[in-house]
């Protein structure tokens, strides 16, 4: 299945407009955390869960790997999109600075632009993570189709 | 040597790799995840992250939705298309030293048959085409490994490339789910600087 199911919840793109924020997802990092999501996501190279190894590697501290980042941006637009909509590319996730623990990395989006194509309401969404130091991951873009009304009232 | 000549000669190292650009090193052997996507290992995928989402953690509602299962998050391409660390009768750990690494891993540069030896290992940046979502018992894999670009730069963490490879992601009965592209760099560290500054 790769279209949004007409009866599901979440938001329709005739809701969208260019501009709106989606609300923020704070990630307070922590070792406790990290570990976790290596162990989850397999991602198990040094560099995510053991300071002393990524100091050597030229890094702080240790810090967040790409899975988890990448999931963290799937999250935030979910967390607004519902269960309608899907989501149908991702560009621009470019790591600019680590996202090491001992920090909060935040999560922050807005929507960029909304259009028809083929009869689907397209939505791009703007999005990075920041912590203390500012932009660490983007901002890039997520593209999502939302199911429109107009289509679900025929 | 002057210092330009020694900037010169550690880039030489890595010329086989940059004339390697657009080659295929997979040799057509689509790499697959160690196990199909399942309900257990999507929920542990979601607890680090508080992802809420009952496409990802609730059956009945996403056979609401049109799936037979509930779907793994499409982020999750990449965990679920890591091999196995570990095998039957392999030996993964040699070592007690503190920070030993297994003697092999799917997440560095090792298995790159050309260029020069590197230890550190990072992504710098991803992007991907979801053609559709996955389904809790679908197991998919990495086809193709296609080199898009090297380029040798010297960073604040060390020297070594950075490197785009492509793939498609597939199911096992050969459909199409997604491309990726990923950025990655090796290097040799230099001494730790703490300066931080990953990728460019």
């Amino acid at each position: 299945m790769t279209e949004a199911a007409p009866a599901l919840d979440g938001r329709r793109f005739e809701d969208v407009a260019v501009g709106e924020a989606l609300p923020s997802v704070a990630y307070p990092l922590t070792v406790y955390r990290l570990v976790m999501a290596a162990g989850a996501n397999r991602d198990f190279n040094s560099i995510h869960h053991n300071t002393e190894y990524a100091q050597r590697t030229g890094a702080p501290e240790m810090y967040a790997n790409t899975q988890f980042l990448l999931t963290a941006w799937e999250r935030c637009v979910r967390d607004w999109m519902g269960l309608a909509g899907t989501v149908r590319a991702i560009r621009g996730f470019r790591m600019r600075s680590f996202n090491v623990v001992g920090d909060t990395m935040h999560v922050r989006a807005e929507v960029k632009d909304t259009r028809i194509e083929d009869g689907r309401g397209v939505v791009e969404i703007a999005i990075r993570c920041e912590n203390s130091t500012g932009v660490t991951v983007g901002p890039g873009v997520v593209e999502v189709v939302l199911p429109r009304r107009e289509e679900e009232d025929r | 040597m002057t210092e330009e000549a020694i900037e010169s000669d550690w880039k030489a190292d890595w010329r086989p790799v940059v004339d390697a650009v657009g080659q295929d090193f997979s040799d057509g052997e689509t790499t697959w995840g160690a196990d199909p996507v399942e309900r257990g290992a999507i929920r542990r995928y979601l607890e680090p992250l508080e992802f809420d989402c009952a496409l990802h953690t609730d059956r009945e509602a996403a056979v609401r939705a049109g799936f037979d299962d509930v779907t793994m998050p499409y982020t999750g391409l990449m965990s679920w298309t890591l091999p196995p660390m570990w095998r039957p009768g392999e030996t993964l750990f040699d070592s007690d030293d503190r920070n030993a690494q297994p003697v092999r891993s799917a997440i560095n540069n090792q298995d790159m048959p050309i260029g020069p030896r590197t230890t550190g290992f990072f992504g710098t940046d991803i992007e991907v085409e979801f053609l559709r979502p996955v389904v809790a018992g679908e197991r998919i894999g990495r086809r193709g490994r296609r080199l898009v670009s090297c380029a040798p730069k010297e960073t604040a963490v060390g020297r070594g490339a950075f490197m785009t490879w492509e793939s498609d992601i597939v199911t096992e009965p050969g459909e199409v789910v997604a491309r990726i592209r990923i950025g990655t760099y090796a290097y040799v560290p230099k001494r730790a600087t703490g300066d931080g500054e990953e990728g460019e």
